[in-house]
């Protein structure tokens, strides 16, 4: 694991884990998948590389394990500080992209679509809704914005 | 200080039902609401997974889109709370963010200065529960199954909330002549946060599962949430589990505006995926029993 990372996980408190297990006993994902994150932060603590773990991608951020953690180590916190390190060394799903792509060109993640312009209309609503992707001045402004920030770069690369 | 509703691109784009009861509901409370154009949070799950610094940009601006209108904001969806309310946050601890995020607006002419809340639409509502039980016309008598959701409750570490045992909703809920009832995994996720929804949907689907078998064996004839990312995962994620639980799914703000007398087609919950006919039907049966009364 890089030295930078290591560094800036330093706020999160990893250093008092014990080990107990609480973590993993609450994690609403570990049921489904293979997400251990007692697992998890004993190989940041021992320095290992687990920015190419693809288990990382299975936690829902739900904060159960931050807020039962013993120790007070910010589980959770430290869980997208770690994603972010894997998101720039590679290991990013690329099924996000186009929500983030959309983001990025409409303001929206989940962009409207004509079936949904059909209900608003039905229940009485603005068929646009009163938004910044909804203004195609405001939209160029968001456009410039977001231009220049890491993640249009790695909407990029893709 | 004025209020701009933050409705979110779940509530704008995917069930403008939830922003229709909401618009319906906070006009009826005379909450005056001021109109300011947003973006998505944008959302916590994917955008601050990949880039905290891009998402606290993202955040900023709409901050900083409310402060230019002088108004506080309100979400009705625990993700917009999650990106606002935490960027909000981070924003007040850190001034070398603060420098970065106004460097970026800057450019567009905007700026952060961290005037404005962010407020979770419950607590507003929690507040003005008198006038809530004064604008009540028709008492349900449902039983309601409540899914708080994750990120109005955590992270308590700086709100203070009471993350194992919350009363909140229940307090709203029985206010409004409902029942709450009991089941295990009341607190957990539904399984859409993270990412996970559009990432990984055998465990997106495998966690609301387990969910939702205990919501339909507790015999609630709904089940209610306070965002519109848990409403989705709730509603059409029942119809991805071929439909085998069938309980309608009511946002906060839905059942409060059928239990102020509005109609369920006005309020657009007939467009959900699962069916809210037999809610609808008890809602209009309680309707004619209060007008006779009356």
């Amino acid at each position: 694991m890089s030295q930078d990372l290591s560094e800036s996980l330093k706020e999160f408190d990893l250093a008092k884990c014990v080990q107990c297990g609480k973590c993993t006993a609450s994690c609403t994902s570990s049921r489904d998948s293979n997400l251990r994150t007692r697992r998890l932060v004993f190989m940041v603590k021992s320095g290992k590389d687990v920015s190419m773990d693809k288990d990382l991608w299975t936690c829902t951020t739900c904060y159960a394990c931050q807020e039962r953690c013993p120790k007070g180590v910010k589980v959770t916190d430290a869980i997208i500080r770690i994603r972010n390190a894997a998101a720039r060394s590679g290991n990013r799903p690329s099924i996000h992209l186009t929500a983030i792509r959309s983001l990025l060109d409409s303001s929206d993640g989940f962009p409207i679509t004509p079936d949904i312009s059909k209900i608003r209309s039905m229940i009485g609503l603005p068929i646009a809704p009163f938004d910044v992707a909804h203004d195609e001045k405001e939209k160029e402004r968001f456009r410039k914005l977001v231009s220049s920030l890491p993640i249009a770069g790695m909407a990029k690369e893709g | 200080m004025a209020f701009a509703l933050f409705p979110g691109c779940i509530a704008r784009n995917m069930y403008p039902s939830i922003e229709k009861s909401t618009q319906m509901v906070f006009k009826e409370l005379g909450l005056v609401l001021v109109e300011v154009k947003f973006t998505c949070c944008p959302a916590p799950g994917v955008i601050r997974s990949y880039d905290f610094d891009s998402w606290l940009v993202i955040a900023a601006r709409n901050l900083a889109a409310a402060e230019e209108k002088g108004a506080d904001l309100i979400t009705i969806c625990n993700g917009c709370y999650g990106t606002l309310e935490a960027a909000h946050r981070h924003l007040s601890k850190h001034p070398e963010s603060v420098a970065m995020v106004n460097e970026k607006l800057s450019a567009i002419g905007m700026s952060y200065r961290g005037t404005s809340k962010v407020l979770h639409f419950v607590d507003v509502l929690d507040q003005m529960l008198p006038q809530i039980i004064s604008k009540i016309k028709v008492e349900l008598g449902l039983k309601v199954a409540i899914h708080y959701g994750c990120h109005y409750l955590k992270p308590s570490c700086e709100s203070g909330r009471n993350v194992e045992s919350p009363v909140v909703l229940e307090r709203i809920v029985q206010a409004l002549g409902c029942e709450s009832v009991d089941f295990p995994e009341k607190l957990s996720c539904c399984g859409a946060g993270g990412g996970v929804w559009s990432g990984d949907e055998k465990v997106s689907l495998g966690i609301l599962d387990r969910k939702m078998r205990f919501i339909k064996e507790s015999g609630a004839d709904c089940v209610l949430d306070i965002c519109p990312f848990c409403h989705l995962q709730l509603d059409q994620g029942q119809k991805r589990l071929k439909n085998r639980y069938d309980v309608p799914v009511l946002h906060l703000n839905q059942l409060i505006g059928l239990s102020f007398g509005i109609k369920d087609k006005v309020l657009g919950v007939h467009t959900h995926m699962v069916a809210t006919r037999d809610i609808a039907k008890k809602a209009k049966r309680a309707r004619k029993e209060s007008e006779v009364e009356a």
